[in-house]
This record gives C-alpha cells, structure tokens and sequence, in this order.
C-alpha cells in the first residue's frame, strides 16, 4: 500500500479536520452564471466544429503532406526526377473573375449556389527541363477547398455584427457548415467507440475478449483476443483462422511461457487461466520463434489483388496492434500491450464487474469534421499523387520530349476540389485505403427555425445500425451528465442513438504527443522497455497509460496525476489534456486524443471555490475574460474520465471537504432545444423530449437575413414575439431575438365540445389581429438554357387581350415582384428550338416555328392567393441564366392547424369562435385560446401551469419572469410563492384563477379558470398543405386505375383492411363499386368457346376471336383493366389463363 | 289575449364618462339583457376600418398582405357609420372609395430620403374627407388643437406606427375604408374593453366579528387578493370600502372557514344589478358606443318583431313563434 501514501493526508487524519474546517473561510455562494455568456462568446455555441476545422486547416493539413509517404512523387522511370511538398497553406475564400482575384461571401454563394471554397496552395521543390535543375515553386493551387462558415479562414472570421450584416450574413446564425452547390451542408459528429483502446467485452456467444481497433494514420485494424474453450486466441482478419496467442507471443519473440505468465501475474488464478493456452501451444510442438512464424505461414490469408502471401513477420509488424510502434524489429512493447490484455481479460472472467462498458461516454470518442475532411483529404491528395505520377511516367516514356518538363503541371486540383464537393454534398464518405464506407455523413442545414439550425449543429449521429433492438447503447449514461442533452432526443427508430451535446460541452481536438510523453518521463515514469516482464503487474506501482499506449510504470500515481494536473492548470501543457487514476485496474491513463468530450467546471480546494466574488466582478466589469480563468487555473476542463476521480458540488453551499470541483450552473446539462423549456424539471420527462423534437418543427424566424434568403421552403411568423417566461439559456442562445411563438392568453377550460383529444379552441378577433399568422415562402427555379429564348408576353388570339395567364408577365416576359399568382399562371414566357443543335449552330436566327412553347407554371392549389415575392437572376457554373422566384403566401390559421406549447403538449385548432362568445373576466380579459383541462392530469407537465402563473405574473408586473432548468436554488428560476405573490398584489388570485362569466349567457361559470399567458409555438403542419380528396382525376398509364398520393391528385385507396370490412358486412355492390366501377372499369370481348381475350371487330361490329378465328362465341364482358394486364402478361410468360362464362 | 308582461324598465346610471371610457351601472334588468348589450356592442356596433388596399409602390422591408393588415387595424373615426350603408348594400356604387354613403378613400405617399430611420404612421394616412373618417389619433390632435385647454400632449403621441423606412425605402398607396362590423372582422369593432360584473353585496355578520382580535381581523382582511375591507382605525372595526372590488375569490369565505367562523361574512351576487365597463378603441365615443349598441339591439327586435307575424315565423318558431306573440297555447 505504499500507493495509497500519496493520497491527500488530509482524508486520513478526521479530527483536526474538523478543527480546519472551523477555520475555514466563509463560503458565499458566488453567482457563477456570468461565466457562461462569456464561454459562449470564446467558445460559441458550434465551437466543436469550428476548432476541429480550424485544426485541420493550421495542423492537420501539414502533418499530411509532411507524412513519410506523401511528402514526394518520385518517378519510376528516372528517380531524379522528382516533387516534394514544402509546405501547403489555405486560403481565404475567394473567387477569380475576369482574372481579378475578390474575396467571395458565403451569402453571394447561397444565392447563387456555388460552392464557398478556397483555394489551397503548396510550396513545392521539383526537378524540370534537361539537364535536370531543382526549382522551388510557391503558391501552387492543388486543390479548392469548400470552408466552413465562421472558421478561421472564413471571410466572416472576427467581424463584428455590423460589418457581418454588411454581408448580408446573420450575426446570431453560429456558422460551423459548409455552403456547397447553394446548399448549407453540416458535417454531422459521428460518435465511435474509442480508437487504440482495450475493451474487454463479451460477444455474441458470451465470450470474453479483449479488442483494440488500432487507427494510426497509415492503417486501420482490429485486434481481437478471445477466450474460447478455456484456451485464448487472437483474431485478426489477415489469418484464416484463431490464432493460438501463445504462438503469437513465441512469433513475436517471446519464446519463454515463464514471461508470458509473468506479464500477466504470478497469482495462481490468472496463470491458471492461462494453462489450457500453453498447453495448446506446447501440443503443436511449437517452442521457438522460428516455429510459430513457420505455423502462421500457413494460417495468412492471400491478398486478393495480388493473390500473395504476406509473410506473418509483417502482419505481426503492421496490422496486429497497429497503434503499438515497433522500432527496429523490437517487438517488446507489442508483448507488454498483449501481456495488459490478457490480464485484463482474465481479470474480467475471474470478476464479470471489470468488463468494460461500450455505453459509457469515456469509451466514446466524437468524430468532427475537421477529422473527416482530413481523412478524405489525405485519400484525395494521394490520389493526385499518384495521378501525377503516372502521367509524369507516361509523359517522360514518350520519345519527343521537345518541351521541358514541368512536373508541378500535372498536379490537377481538380481532383481534391470535385472530391471533397462531391463528399460534401451527397455526404458519401469512400475512402477505399480504409475500406471505408459510410453515408449520410452531411445533412442540409434545416432551416425551418432558428433552433433547428442550431439543434442541427450539435447533433450526434450513432455509428451502428439504427435496427437493433437492444436497449443499452438507447439507455441514458449516468456518464452523459453534462455533456449530452438528457431529454433532446427523436422519438422511434433512432431514439437514444442520436444524441445532443450539452450547452457546455467542448469536444477535443488532437494535442502534440512527443512532449507530453517527454514530460511523463521527467515526472518519473518509469519506462515499460526498461523493466522487466515480471514488474509489469507489480503491487507497488500503476500503469501509466498515454492514449492507449503503456509508457511505463509510476510508483506514486497520485502524486504524478496531481503533478501533471497543475501542470495543466498552470497552463505549461494543454488544457484538454486529461489525468485519471483507475484505482481498480491500477492505472493512470493520460489522453490528449481528439473527439473527447469535456466540459468546464470550477476547481475548489477542500470544498472552497477558487472563483471569489472580486473574480467575477472583474468579469462583470469587463477586466477579464473566460479564457483568463482556465489560465489561472480558476477553471479547468475535466473529460469523462477524469470526472470519475472528481468530486463535483452542484452548488457551493453543497460542498463538504472531499470536494474537488463545482459546477458552473446546472442548467447547462442540457442541450440547446432543451433549454428553450421553462421550468423543465417540473415537466414528466417524455415531454421534454417531444418540445426537443416540436421546438425544431416551430415556426418563427430564421435569422436576420431571412428576407434575403432563397430558401426551397420557409416558414415565417408574421408576428413572432419574445416569450414572457424565459430562461437563461433562451438568453444565451438568442431565441429571445429570433423566437418561433406567440404569448396567447390560455384558458384551461373545457369549451364547446370541439376540444377533445387536445384540439385547441380559438378566439377569431385574435386571429383577426394576427395571432398565428404566417407568411409560406417556397421557391420555383428554372433555368435558361443556351437554345431557350423568353419572349414577351403575347396577345391571345381573337379577344387582343393578354392571355389570362399571362397577366402577371413583365416585358421582359419574367413575372414581376408582387403580382398575384394564380394556379397555372405563367411565371417565364419561356421557348425552346425545336431543332437539333447543330442547326442552331449553323443559323443565326432561328425563325418563330422553329420554338415550341414551354412556359414555367405556377402550380398550386385552386383558391389559394400567393404573390411573386422575389425574382432573382443569376449565371450558372455552365453560363446559363437561372431565375429564381420566391412565391409568398399568407396564412391565418383555420380548423386543424397544428400547435404546441413549450412542454410537448401538441394539439389541432379544433374550432374558432368569436371573441364575443368567448368568457371574459370583469377585467374584460378574453382568452386567445382554450386549452381542455384534461390534457393535464396524464401528461403530468406542472412546468406548463408554472409558465401560466409566471407569465401571468410578468405582464401584470412587467418584468420577464424566468423558468431556467434547476434555477430555482440560482435564482434562475421564479418560485411559484414568489410568483403568487406578484399576483396577489396586483389583485389576482395567487393560484392564477379567475372568476369568468360566460360569453354566451353572461352567467358566471361554475368553477373558477386557470388563465394566462403560455407560450404557443406555430408547428410547419397545416391542413393547406395537407388536405386532399379527389372525385374524379387522374389515371395510371398501365394500369389504368387512380394515382396515388396528394401530389399527384390521387384517389383514395380502399386498401385491403377495408375490403375485408365490407366483405364481412356483405355490402358486394359497394365491393364491386369501389373496386372495379370507381377504379378501371373495362370492357373485354371474351371467347366462350377457348376462354381467351379477344377484340372488337371494326367491320363486323361485332367481338372476334383471333385464336379461334371467329366472332361467333364471343361476349363482351366487364372487367377490371388490372385484370385484363394480368391475364396478358401471364400470356407472355407462357401461362394461358382461360375464362369460363356462364350465363347470369 | 294578453299575457303577463315581463316588460321591465332598467335603469342606467353613469359613474364615470370619459371620450374612450365608461363605467355605468345597469339595474332592475337579468344577465341575458346586459350580456345582449356587451355582445352587440363588441360585434355589431358598425365603425368604418380599411377594407382594401391598392399598392403601388412598397419597397419596405414588410410586404404588402402585412402592410394591409396593418393598415385595417388603425381605428378610425366612425362618428357618421351608423348612417353609412354597407358596400355591400350601396347601390350608388360598389365601394370603391368614389361614394360617400358607403366608403372613405385613403391615400398614403411616403418616401424615406434620410440616413435616419423614418417611421410610418398613422398621421401619414390622408384621407379624402377628414370630416368623416380619420385615423383616431390625428382626429385627437385635430380636437386638441381646437381646445387650448385640453391636456393633450401632440409630443407624446407619435401616431400609430405602420411601417418603418430606411433610405431610399418607399410606400404609396390607395386604401378603401368600408363600413363593417366586428363581427366579420375584430379591425370594426369598436370596443376595446366591455365587460361586465355582477354587484356584490357584502354583509358582515358584525357580532361574529367582533369576537375576532384585531391581529386576527388584519389577517383575515389582508386575505383577499383585492381591497375590499379595511380595518378602521378609529373604531378597529371591520369595514367595506370597496365592495367591487371583490373578485368573487371567495378567499375572504375560505379564511373565514379556516378561522373556524364560517358565516363571518356574507357575500351575495346581486342577480339584476350589473357595473359595465366600457373602452372605446377611439372610433366611436364610449357614451356613443352604448347608445349605438342600445339602437341596434332595438332594431333587432323590431326585425324579430316584424317577423313574428308571417308565415316564415311560424315555420321557424312553431309553437314559440305564437309563445312570443303572447297568445295562449
């Protein structure tokens, strides 16, 4: 126990704790919550994203082309002849017009849709012209990159939000996607289990193993031990079969079963464990290296390309643990690593508590865009590699070589630019070196609420199959506290996969490795290749592990955990750097990998917070900024892990002396979406969930440049308002600028009968003056293309009047701004040749019968009037003209629209009445809406009736009340006594009732109505878009029968179920009506005598057979026209399907 | 034959009377009487709003539905609807601003020319006959200049904003002000507040009071939300200031019930007696609002009365219809 001695003395020795304690300083409880806008405004909302790109573009990039196999092309042919990359560089985005070089603006690049990208340059060193001369060349252009919004090389980097409104980019709109073809993409994070770690797991059939997937940048591969038959085996995809693992240690070197038992622990447990395994081994007869290598010979297996055999000596180099380095043909760390394996997984089948879990957040690791687009490079750029250096070969095989050569000439961008467009946009992530695969990586930006954007953006996405149905990777983590979203959420298939990031979580970003290792060292770790097997698993020192890899040995890890902690918190190494003691394993794992996720808390010393009230005045006063707190180490930033060995007090009055750390604020658990919910923690959790998901579906505003916007689709409020009660996160996040909802006054009252199920009543004078209106912009493009011509409107023949739908035509035949629409109205008076383009080469001017008329139509439902919001012209990447318009409709909502609460209480308009008919107070107060009482006692949302009372509460007092998550102890949140209290003095009753006369009768009712202002949300579904019936319409070609679905005008469909219904009532004229009159009724000519189709004779007037060849046995019947296609189709295939009439 | 008449005589008696707003008491008449009034006062009393909106030139940030429907909700001065016809019943024309029987024609020209933002109100609106019909605030200022004593402050009021220009920004436009009814539309409704109370009538069962203390009456009194008692100072006894004042809560009962005295006080609903409060949007006076009200719900049951005696009536009503004549059945 001589471990234990580092530990804090101050645990072991209780009673003149007490005494210390006395003496301690008064703990006030400082107001932390100022610190969060100010991390937000260092780290912003999308910061994950931003800080992974940035990496990419400053570090990434150049370890990329500085790698071992990237860093020349030589040639095959004559090896002097060469390229070598010096250094490669990004730039801002700019676009090259007219040979003028000008910045390009992400807002020029969605209305015009191109793609927002940057040209990336390289130094290079090449050989060229005979006799052959070294050039060095600056500034190549290899590649245009597409550059995510408000990253470092992004024009709107650092502006302020006027110069950002000059731009016409919005200043509250968080950035952290790519614009590609027009289109906003985000790079959704993908979470992964974590790289060139040891998971001890139990597969399928309840085996124990122990698995790393090894990631370094040349390979990728996955190392399996596992225990079958009480013998250990490896797994490895390059042997045919399991590999008994002694035999991989004799292969590795390792020839004596002495070390191995060592390496895995003299208790007799363990090693007995191990037995079954050596005897395995010994009963092969294989004893020496020599021996296990020729055994694996026979076990590789070929490649497929080169039907070769590797030989067992580079697989074990290579791809068994990959991330473990072997220098000089040294295989010891290989066999220490596969040694910690084994013990630990021995340990898991001696004790089932130490198997790892694959849920737990400190397994995981999140991959940001800044990683994929750094793999996707990597692959491109050694695709163009190699494509120079084969047309550098071919080009230097040729006899004439009469030019001098320019070997930077055959470095074409055009293959990194079009490959990283394509990925970007279809999302397709293929690199074939990896044999990666993997779709639906990029999502378009939803844009139908600020804070689905927002919500968009830290999106998780799960890297398994949504299918399965096991409910642990679904189960909440108790370790996502903090830094995942409990309550954002889908509901269905994918619920509990995809996930949310917390308001404060940062993700990790890839940290220098050598000096940390260097540090470790000096710290007094003593180095793995110095000791000896048998001290690996010694009782008096722990394992230092550093991302994954066994550095050595310490023998007072607390002492070392500490030392590197105040390294860290002195800011001598990075701050994301993370130090965990695992007391059970006996481990200290050091990390600086990328994708961890990490949150900010408050360090206290024995329950003392470093942060005093003089701190946060500085901060208040403008003297400091977040970033000074992580330096002086006031703050720091612990990762999943490291919170193991933390004890964290929610507030600072809760903590005691084992103390180690205090939250910020407790509200920041949760997630964007989720923090638009007032009073959360009073609500049934489901219905956090279902606000998480109705929250992105609610209508309101987009951003500040949403008029300038050429969004597909986009839905407006035409009077959006700031909710009454907000929360600080609503703040933070700027909902309180962009809201998507209204302050209705809520009656909760059973009204009329047509609020059943949750349907809403409403008051027809509020809609009057503009309660739910909306405003529905949808966009209809075209393109001219070059033999297209637009020609002024024409006068109708006969009447000299324009055409009816030509009416809302310009002259220069384009519909104007502000003309309304009418369905079928023709928007571009629109012709294109007829004829073939090489006459249209030939002539100049085609005459007017050489066009055909083919006008862009409005098409849209009778009865609705939209207007030409916007018309606009731009050239695309192929020189033709596009002409872009924006349809605008207005809406007031009507009976079956849909609205929500912020507490996922959704329901339909079900009727609106007039304002008279309402009930009203004596105040003369009406309510806007009337909510049936019943959806209250199932949904359990107390967090809604709070929101009335402090709604109620801020319009009689006039000042917004808050409902933040946990506040109440903050005093983020309004208690409801305090809130009652409001009330009371401004003379309502403090439970928030009122005493309503009827509207109809004027007769007081019954009972007294909690009434008051909640906030509505305006959900994007509408009966406009959705209602749809049909009597008579369109048919199928083939089939002759009704189309389906509302776009097409479709019929509805009498499906199987209802069928059966009607079968078993016996109503077979309505089966025969619906089924066969209504649907594709057919008149066939039937021969009776061979039971064939046949046809109706012209000349003869009469049905004829043509396989009997006569007219005399034919009648004619009525059948479904489906059925007349079967029985001819079943004739192709050589089935002859024969009627038998009877007489009826 | 003759049946029992119900007719009653209420009576009005005004408390307070300002341009927009009016308190008055209703007496000796039931709740379908005083309810009738409030509703024809909020839906059917006619004002004049503007009904259709010719747009030139809008190169605002709003577009033109909004501005229109910004533009129907300024109240105008509706002195003179009840004598307008409907559009819809006017022969001369068919409302097209041109007649002065059924509609009043709005012009609107403004164009910013400033680096300041320029606000569009409802002063910039030029109506083709302010004598008829202006929006409520220039007609207020136009009075206030009139009266050198009135306390009417033109710096304060800015008029009603439509929309807001930046330079270069323009709107010109025609807008028809039609005679309508809230009813079809909230923007013709008069009324900003009517509305209704019941009168009560609290009694103080005094010699149960008196067995209270006086921390216990202070706390009995403080436990309505509303002032309604007060404890006299001088004689320390119980008292009702404001008998309106009471919400119908019944917190004071409910206290009373805990203090282990029920029937401390007595508070009673006075069925015929009603306390109406009436605000004007400003188109119509409150007093005028009300006299209106009362001459339309007159002229409904002259309707009702009229065709009480064809044959249609009788169809509709059946055995009511003659119920309502008064004849036996």
């Amino acid at each position: 126990m001589a471990v234990r001695e580092d530990d804090d003395t101050s645990k072991r020795i209780p009673s003149p704790m007490s005494m210390k304690s006395l003496a301690a300083p008064v703990k006030s409880a400082v107001d932390k919550y100022q610190l969060l806008p100010e991390f937000l405004k260092v780290r912003g909302l999308v910061k994950q994203h931003l800080d992974s790109f940035n990496y990419f573009i400053n570090c990434e990039i150049k370890k990329i082309i500085h790698a071992k196999d990237n860093e020349r092309i030589v040639s095959d042919i004559n090896p002097k002849i060469y390229l070598k990359f010096l250094d490669i560089y990004v730039e801002s985005p700019s676009v090259e017009e007219d040979h003028i070089r000008e910045p390009l603006i992400p807002q020029r690049c969605r209305l015009s849709d191109t793609t927002y990208a940057a040209p990336v340059k390289v130094d290079i060193e090449y050989t060229r012209g005979n006799p052959i001369q070294t050039e060095i060349k600056k500034g190549h252009v290899i590649a245009n990159m597409p550059i995510m919004l408000r990253s470092c090389r992004c024009v709107l980097y650092g502006m302020d939000d006027d110069e950002l409104a000059r731009l016409g980019e919005c200043p509250l709109d968080p950035g952290g996607y790519f614009i590609v073809k027009g289109t906003e993409k985000v790079l959704m994070i993908q979470e992964q289990l974590s790289k060139n770690r040891i998971i001890i797991d139990t597969d399928k059939k309840g085996r124990v193993s122990a698995s790393v997937t090894s990631s370094t940048h040349e390979r990728k591969s996955k190392t399996v031990i596992v225990m079958e038959k009480e013998r250990i085996y490896l797994q490895l995809n390059q042997f045919t079969k399991l590999i008994p693992i002694m035999v991989i240690m004799k292969a590795m070197g390792m020839e004596s079963d002495q070390e191995v038992v060592q390496m895995v622990g003299r208790d007799p447990r363990y090693s007995g464990l191990l037995l079954p395994s050596i005897q395995e081994c010994a009963s092969e007869r294989i004893y020496t290296q020599y021996q296990a290598l020729e055994f694996l010979e026979k076990k590789v297996v070929k490649s497929r390309f080169t039907n070769q055999k590797v030989s067992p000596m580079t697989i074990l180099d290579d791809v068994f643990l990959a991330n473990v380095p072997v220098h000089e043909g040294d295989f010891y760390p290989k066999c220490i690593y596969v040694g910690v394996m084994l013990r630990r997984m021995l340990e898991a089948i001696l004790n089932a508590d130490t198997i790892d879990d694959k849920d737990y957040v400190g397994n995981k690791r999140l991959e940001l865009s800044g990683q994929l687009i750094s793999l996707l490079f990597e692959d491109l750029f050694k695709t163009m590699s190699s494509a120079a250096k084969k047309s550098i070969d071919e080009a230097l095989t040729k006899a004439s070589r009469s030019s001098s050569m320019d070997i930077s000439l055959h470095l074409r961008k055009d293959w990194i630019t079009h490959g990283l467009e394509r990925a970007i946009s279809t999302g397709n992530w293929d690199v074939k070196r990896f044999k990666m695969n993997r779709k639906g990586m990029t999502q378009v930006v939803s844009r139908l609420s600020f804070i689905a954007a927002l919500g968009h953006m830290t999106r998780i996405q799960p890297q398994f199959e949504k299918s399965r149905k096991v409910s642990g990777p679904r189960a909440l983590q108790p370790s996502q506290w903090g830094m995942l979203c409990p309550c954002d959420t889908p509901e269905g298939e994918a619920c509990g996969l995809v996930k949310n990031l917390a308001l404060m979580t940062h993700v990790t970003t890839d940290e220098e490795e050598s000096p940390l290792i260097t540090l470790c060292y000096s710290l007094g770790v003593e180095d793995m290749s110095l000791l000896s097997t048998e001290e690996l698993h010694s009782l008096n020192s722990y394992l230092v592990m550093f991302n994954g890899l066994i550095l050595g040995k310490h023998r007072q890890p607390q002492r070392f955990a500490n030392g590197m902690r105040k390294l860290r918190r002195a800011g001598k190494i990075g701050e994301f750097v993370s130090v965990f003691v695992n007391e059970k394993q006996r481990c200290v794992y050091l990390a600086s990998d990328g994708g961890r996720v990490c949150r900010p808390l408050v360090i206290a010393d024995k329950g003392v917070s470093r942060i005093k009230e003089h701190h946060m005045k500085e901060l208040r006063d403008g003297a400091r900024v977040f970033d000074d707190f992580l330096r002086e180490g006031l703050i720091e930033y612990l990762d999943v892990n490291e919170e193991n060995n933390a004890l964290i007090a929610l507030y600072e009055g809760e903590a005691d002396s084992n103390t180690t750390h205090i939250e910020i604020e407790p509200f920041t658990i949760l997630g964007v979406c989720a923090g638009l919910i007032p009073y959360p923690h009073h609500n049934q959790s489901p219905r956090n969930t279902y606000q998480c998901a109705m929250g992105k579906q609610a209508m309101g505003n987009i951003a500040y440049n949403q008029l300038c916007r050429m969004d597909t689709l986009l839905y407006l409020l035409v009077y959006p308002q700031r909710p009454l009660l907000t929360t600080k996160s609503i703040e933070l996040v700027g909902y309180d600028k962009l809201g998507a909802g209204q302050n209705a006054t809520v009656a909760v009252m059973s009204y009329s009968g047509y609020d059943i199920e949750d349907a809403i009543v409403m008051n027809k004078s509020s809609l009057d003056r503009g309660f739910g209106r909306c405003i529905v912009m949808k966009k209809v493009s075209a393109v001219k293309q070059a033999y297209d011509r637009i020609i002024m409107p024409q006068m109708s023949s006969g009447k000299g009047g324009l055409d009816s739908h030509m009416q809302i035509l310009d002259t220069d035949g384009i519909a104007s701004p502000g003309e309304i629409v009418r369905p079928h109205d023709i928007l571009i008076n629109k012709q294109s040749a007829t004829v073939s383009r090489d006459q249209l080469i030939s002539h100049k001017v085609l005459p007017d019968s050489a066009y055909k008329f083919t006008p862009v139509k409005h098409k849209g439902t009778e009865g609705e009037t939209t207007v030409v919001d916007r018309v606009a012209l731009f050239t695309d990447k192929d020189q033709n003209m596009v002409i872009k318009f924006i349809i605008r409709h207005t809406r007031r909502p009507e009976v079956g629209d849909k609205f929500s609460s912020r507490h996922g209480q959704k329901g339909v308009c079900g009727t609106i009445v007039q304002q008279e008919d309402l009930p009203f107070s004596e105040r003369g107060i009406c309510p806007d809406l009337i909510m049936n009482p019943h959806g209250f006692p199932s949904r359990m949302t107390i967090g809604k009736m709070i929101e009335l009372l402090g709604g109620k509460a801020g319009v009689s007092c006039g000042r917004f009340h808050y409902g933040s998550a946990f506040g109440e102890p903050s005093g983020h949140a309004d208690r409801v006594e305090v809130i009652s209290e409001t009330l009371v003095r401004h003379g309502f009753s403090y439970s928030g009732k009122d005493f309503l006369y009827s509207g109809i009768s004027g007769c007081p009712l019954q009972a007294y109505i909690f009434m008051g202002p909640i906030y509505y949300q305006k959900l994007k579904h509408m009966v406009l878009d959705k209602m749809h019936a049909r009597a008579r319409g369109p048919r199928m070609m083939l089939t002759r029968q009704p189309t389906e679905g509302r776009s097409r005008d479709g019929g509805l469909r009498l499906g199987e179920m209802e069928r059966d219904c009607l079968i078993a009532y016996g109503a077979s004229m309505l089966i025969f009506e619906r089924l066969m009159i209504s649907s594709d009724p057919f008149q066939a000519q039937v021969c009776r005598k061979c039971g064939l189709l046949g046809y109706y004779h012209d000349k003869l007037k009469t049905g004829f057979c043509s396989t009997c060849k006569s007219g005399e046995n034919v009648s004619t019947m009525k059948l479904p026209y489906a059925c007349k296609l079967l029985f001819q189709e079943l004739h192709a295939m050589n089935i002859v399907p024969r009627l038998q009439l009877t007489e009826h | 034959m003759e049946g029992i008449s119900y007719q009653r005589f209420p009576k009005v008696k005004i408390r307070e009377m300002k341009d927009d707003y009016l308190k008055f008491e209703l007496r000796e008449t039931d709740a379908s009487m005083a309810n009738a009034l409030r509703r024809v006062m909020l839906a059917e009393v006619p004002t004049l709003a503007i009904d259709l909106v010719e747009i030139e030139v809008n190169s605002t940030v709003l577009n033109d539905e909004f501005i229109a429907h910004r533009l129907g909700l300024i109240p105008l001065t509706s002195d003179r609807a009840m004598s307008m016809r409907f559009s819809r019943d006017c022969d001369a024309c068919d409302g097209d601003g041109q007649c002065e029987f059924c509609s009043v024609e709005f012009t609107l020209n403004v164009r910013c020319t400033s680096d300041h933002t320029l606000d569009v109100t409802s002063t910039d609106l030029r109506s083709s006959d302010p004598t008829i019909c202006c929006p409520v605030d220039v007609a207020a200022r136009a009075t206030a200049a009139l009266d050198p004593n009135s306390a009417y402050d033109p710096s304060e009021q800015r008029g009603i904003i439509i929309v807001k220009l930046r330079r270069g920004q323009e709107l010109r436009l025609r807008a028809i002000a039609r005679k309508g009814i809230g009813k079809d539309h909230a923007k013709w409704s008069p009324a900003a507040t009517v509305t209704f109370m019941y009168e009560p009538e609290i009694h103080i069962n005094e010699d149960l009071m008196e067995t209270l203390t006086l921390e216990e009456k202070r706390s009995w009194v403080e436990s309505s939300p509303t002032k309604v008692f007060e404890i006299d100072p001088n004689t320390q006894q119980v008292v009702v200031v404001d008998p309106e004042a009471y919400t119908y809560d019944d917190e004071v009962i409910k206290k009373a019930e805990a203090m282990g005295k029920p029937g401390l006080v007595d508070i009673n609903a006075k069925e015929d007696s009603f306390i109406f409060t009436v605000e004007s949007t400003g188109a119509i006076k409150a007093s005028q609002l009300v006299i209106n009200a009362i001459e339309i719900l007159r002229q409904k049951l002259d309707a009702v009365r009229l065709s009480l005696d064809t044959e249609e009536c009788d169809e509709q009503f059946g055995e009511l219809g003659a119920h309502l004549r008064g004849s036996a059945v």
